[in-house]
């Protein structure tokens, strides 16, 4: 296809259609939303990310958002550090906390295993996650993935790893939408599917 | 302008997210071949589609024809995917069987026979599962697109002699003199001929094996050979 934008306006294009969630269409509407701006608004909205970006980063243990070298629930030192709930993103955190029915530590994997797409253990925080668990005193570990395949995938994943630990596994359970996304799901449904977590890595092969 | 409908069965093979909570979803169609198509709000709790758009899944579904993409109207669930995600080989085994037929399809080319050895293969696989079910579904499948293995005679000076060898880049099995590629078992060898002469059943009875093993290496170097690619689900669960 021909170049229909100047260098700058291209570029700018293509920047916001990396992010997720944006194709080719909502990149362009949001690129000329942004030209029309005045300089002062667009200025503010840069100025925000790179101040985030510059002040956010990752808890050193559990890859939650932080604005130190710990987020604030492993600062917090009446959770309890043997039980630790496992999730894709910090956003789920935040759904999961709403619910007032965790009291443990988590775990952020930053994504999903997505075998289709090449996404695997390896690109994740999954080797970090097993290296908690006997310094940290885990008995529990909990898989909060998203109730979809890739969410699933990990999940299984992590508790056949898992099986030499001699840990307690359990899955969040029914209530929970197969195919949805957890941040979806309101609090009353996550605290009964935390609640109701059911025991998993019952794998029939298991020696 | 109203969109005209279709009505077919599938099985998705994968879905992408698209904006908030939308996803786009590749299905198998049993007489349309391969359709990607917009399913509305799938992310959300309480979405009227729920689990029934997964990879692995069969459907019947009702489609609007788009200007680019079909928009799903409507999802009737045939075969579910809960014995799939039950159990981490049940759900390697589908997702690999899933990334060889997306990797097999155009859009717009019907290939009805793809589609249902798919299905009969995802079927087995929630059954009973196996360490072959991936592996014959690769040899049915190629033996379809006109690919069978010879595995009765050396492929190379056609000898009758006891076979040792296995090479794609060749057709088949070879004999001591001619051998090239990877070493083959005899044990590996008789199933291989058990999936391809017929006696798929006592094939996927097998127990897992060092034999199995070796079949569902050649079984998967061969489908990488003919789509001319690495297969994904393969290369990262081949360790497990
Ligand atoms: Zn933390
Ligand atoms: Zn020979």
């Amino acid at each position: 296809m021909a170049a229909v934008y100047t260098a700058p306006v291209q570029a700018l294009i293509d920047e916001l259609g990396r992010l997720p969630g944006i194709g080719l269409k909502s990149a362009q509407r949001i690129a000329f939303h942004l030209l029309k701006l005045p300089a002062a608004d667009v200025h503010r909205l840069s100025a925000a990310i790179n101040d985030a970006k510059a002040r956010v980063r990752f808890c050193q243990r559990c890859f939650n958002v932080a604005d130190g070298e710990w987020c604030p629930i492993c600062l917090d030192e009446r959770r309890d550090t043997r039980v630790l709930c496992v999730v894709e993103e910090s956003r789920d955190i935040v759904a999961l906390e709403r619910t007032g029915e965790f009291r443990g530590r988590y775990h952020v994997l930053l994504g999903a295993m997505s075998p289709l797409e090449g996404i695997g253990p390896e690109d994740l925080k999954m080797k970090e996650l097993f290296a908690r668990l006997e310094p940290e005193g885990v008995t529990e570990v909990i898989l909060c993935t998203n109730p979809n395949t890739e969410g699933e995938v990990t999940a299984l994943y992590i508790a056949r790893m898992l099986r030499p630990f001699g840990i307690r596994v359990t899955r969040i359970a029914s209530g929970l939408p197969v195919g949805g996304d957890l941040e979806y799901a309101d609090e009353l449904t996550l605290g009964r599917a935390l609640e109701g977590r059911r025991e998993f890595a019952t794998d029939p092969a298991a020696p | 302008m109203r969109r005209p409908l279709y009505r077919d069965r599938g099985v998705v093979l994968r879905t992408y997210r698209l904006g908030e909570a939308d996803r786009i979803v590749v299905v198998l169609t049993e007489q349309r071949g391969k359709v990607r198509a917009v399913a509305n709000g799938v992310r959300k709790t309480g979405s009227r589609f729920g689990a029934r758009l997964e990879p692995g899944s069969h459907v019947q579904v009702l489609m609007a024809e788009g200007r680019g993409l079909d928009t799903i109207s409507q999802v009737e669930v045939i075969d579910s995917v809960a014995h799939l995600v039950d159990d981490l080989d049940h759900l390697t085994s589908a997702l690999a069987m899933l990334e060889a037929a997306d990797q097999l399809t155009l859009e717009g080319e019907p290939n009805a026979p793809l589609y249902r050895m798919l299905v009969g293969a995802l079927r087995t696989v929630s059954q009973r599962g196996g360490p072959l079910v991936v592996p014959a579904f690769f040899w049915k499948v190629l033996a379809a697109e006109g690919i069978r293995p010879e595995l009765d005679v050396c492929v190379r000076c056609g000898a009758d002699a006891p076979l040792v060898a296995f090479d794609m880049d060749h057709g088949g099995a070879l004999c001591r003199a001619c051998r090239s590629g990877a070493p083959l078992g005899a044990d590996a060898l008789g199933l291989m001929r058990d999936i391809l002469d017929g006696r798929l059943n006592q094939a996927l009875a097998a127990p897992a094996s060092a034999a199995t093993h070796e079949v569902a290496g050649h079984a998967a170097r061969a489908m990488e050979h003919h789509i001319e690619r690495r297969l994904r689900t393969v290369a990262m669960f081949e360790r497990l």
